[in-house]
């Protein structure tokens, strides 16, 4: 599994939203991408096969980030900041 | 109605911004990052409060995102994604932009393209686990967002970005297992030999001497002529990373050596970010060691559409520096075909940068160019996912090339086997499955072709497309 962390450096405002019903805690100036690899969240998705996916690029070409952003889906979470009370899930089936 | 529409803030876009707006051009810019900088220089989100990252070697860049950011012609757009390009009855091209819930569009008497390249992208068994990120990806984390992917990490690749990158996560407290180049070290005293003659490149050797150093200091293993060969992850367990050596010719000899690590960042190259041109009818030309398709330009970088210019890594990569020249000179040039002179001084400046740039454009283009056979071998496995989003594998791809004896192009690997089809769009799967045809049949990979692109050039809500008629 992978190990993300966030280096101890000046950050914006505790911003709280959940991703699959639980909450997560980050900062303002996040992405949604930065976050969820923070929290260790295993996978934003998966794939038809069931093939979990993490941020590939993090630059917006690949998709292996899309989550599903208040109801929104096909979301890529590198490019998606974080905002108060966003309601994430997983992006199932890309 | 603008007179010029930008897409990508990077060192190109920015450049050529500045150009336009400085003759009194109203300029528009879009980029699907939160600030200006591009790629190169991300940097930290305004909430950190930083103004400024860290841009060494680039001396230059500091001043260009800053003069960028106050000019009072230049609006910019950010977190918006251009998804196309559209030419009404009228004649009147326009951007189609979403800014991921409604849609707009962007008129303007001239575009240009400034929209980078991405990191190339190499198939092989457990590409697709999740911990194999790009070398892009691991760095932009660490400098922009300030996140260290992994505590233990392998660096795997061939361009020497690989181990300024390696010395960075080392300074951020990264624990490196390995750091594997598929070419020998000669390819950086070669560099040595070379630069130095390069007025103005100077520093940029040093920074890849001073990246040495560090990885020296922690005596990292750095093995060369070793090339990535496979990954596999039992359960939530650590990726298990074989290297292998090669040859001069990256051709595997020996066996394999396995590493363990949280995080694999993997770096061959850089593609060019071409579907907007693809999409708006730019033809394209092979260059292999400018990163593959690279957009047809004239001396002043206009495309075959007349109103579309294009500048930057879509030309053929070469970095930063011949980036911002190439913005300055697309932005003089569109200014001139918009009937304003640029001031002489300015001109002659832009030319000399051009040039300068071009010789050591040349010499790293030369130098660090992919071994595109070698690294299309490393997909033959059948059961290894050639596209990451349709999940198609090298079997099923070799299938439909074996039943299909006239199936000789990337585009019909696409129809008869659904590569390229998915939500990517042909991003991450192109330059192997034309590398694979073309060792399949024998022939060259330019021959493959490429994938065309249409209309949304990136998936977009459905209701950004339909405001596209108000």
């Amino acid at each position: 599994m992978a190990n993300f962390h966030r280096l101890p450096v000046a950050r914006g405002r505790p911003v709280r939203f959940t991703f699959e019903g639980a909450p997560v805690d980050s900062f303002a100036g996040e992405t949604l991408a930065t976050a969820l690899l923070a929290a260790q969240v295993g996978a934003f998705g998966h794939t038809r096969e069931g093939n979990p996916r993490l941020p590939f690029c993090n630059m917006g070409t690949c998709f292996d980030c899309a989550v599903q952003v208040d109801g929104r889906g096909l979301v890529r979470a590198c490019l998606t900041d974080v905002v108060e009370g966003m309601v994430v899930n997983m992006q199932e089936i890309k | 109605m603008h007179d010029v529409a930008i897409v990508g803030a990077g060192p190109a876009g920015m450049a050529g911004a500045l150009q336009l707006a400085r003759a009194g051009l109203s300029v528009v810019v879009i980029d699907e990052q939160a600030r200006a900088g591009g790629q190169i220089f991300r940097r930290p989100p305004e909430e950190f409060g930083v103004r400024h990252g860290q841009y060494r070697p680039y001396g230059w860049a500091r001043d260009l995102i800053e003069d960028f950011e106050e000019h009072p012609l230049i609006e910019t757009r950010f977190r918006q994604t251009v998804f196309g390009i559209l030419r009404d009855p009228e004649g009147q091209i326009s951007l189609a932009v979403s800014d991921g819930q409604r849609g707009t569009r962007i008129k303007a008497r001239r575009v240009l393209l400034a929209t980078g390249a991405y990191d190339m992208p190499v198939a092989f068994p457990g590409w697709t686990l999740p911990g194999v990120m790009t070398a892009g990806a691991v760095q932009s984390l660490l400098k922009s967002q300030k996140l260290l992917a992994g505590r233990q990490i392998v660096v795997a690749g061939s361009h020497p970005i690989q181990l300024i990158l390696a010395a960075q996560l080392l300074e951020a407290g990264a624990d490196l297992a390995a750091i594997a180049l598929a070419r020998d070290l000669p390819g950086f005293l070669e560099m040595a030999r070379t630069l130095p003659a390069i007025p103005g490149n100077v520093s940029i050797f040093t920074e890849a001497l001073r990246a040495m150093a560090v990885i020296a200091r922690h005596r990292v293993p750095l093995l060369r002529r070793t090339l990535i060969s496979a990954v596999e992850q039992t359960g939530e367990g650590p990726l298990r990373i074989s290297l292998r050596k090669v040859d001069a010719q990256w051709r595997p000899v020996g066996t394999a050596r396995e590493f363990e690590a949280d995080v694999l960042a993997l770096g061959y190259g850089f593609t060019p970010s071409t579907e907007l041109a693809r999409q708006a009818g730019c033809a394209l030309s092979w260059h292999s060691a400018g990163g593959g398709w690279t957009v047809q330009h004239d001396d002043n970088f206009r495309t075959g559409v007349q109103e579309i210019f294009v500048a930057g890594e879509q030309t053929g990569v070469a970095g930063a520096g011949r980036a911002h020249a190439e913005g300055l000179v697309a932005g003089q040039a569109i200014a001139h075909s918009l009937g304003v002179g640029a001031d002489p001084l300015e001109v002659n400046r832009a030319q000399a940068l051009l040039k300068s740039s071009e010789r050591f454009a040349g010499v790293m283009q030369t130098m660090f160019e992919p071994n595109r056979t070698a690294l299309a071998d490393l997909s033959h496995h059948s059961a290894t996912v050639i596209c990451r989003c349709e999940e198609i594998t090298s079997g099923q791809l070799e299938d439909a090339l074996t039943c299909n004896p006239f199936l000789t192009s990337a585009s019909a690997a696409k129809l008869e086997c659904r590569t390229g089809m998915g939500v990517c769009q042909g991003r991450y799967c192109e330059g192997t499955v034309a590398a694979r045809i073309a060792m399949h049949h024998n022939t060259q990979i330019a021959q493959a072709g490429h994938f065309n692109a249409h209309l949304p050039v990136k998936p977009v809500p459905l209701g950004a497309y339909g405001d596209l008629d108000h």
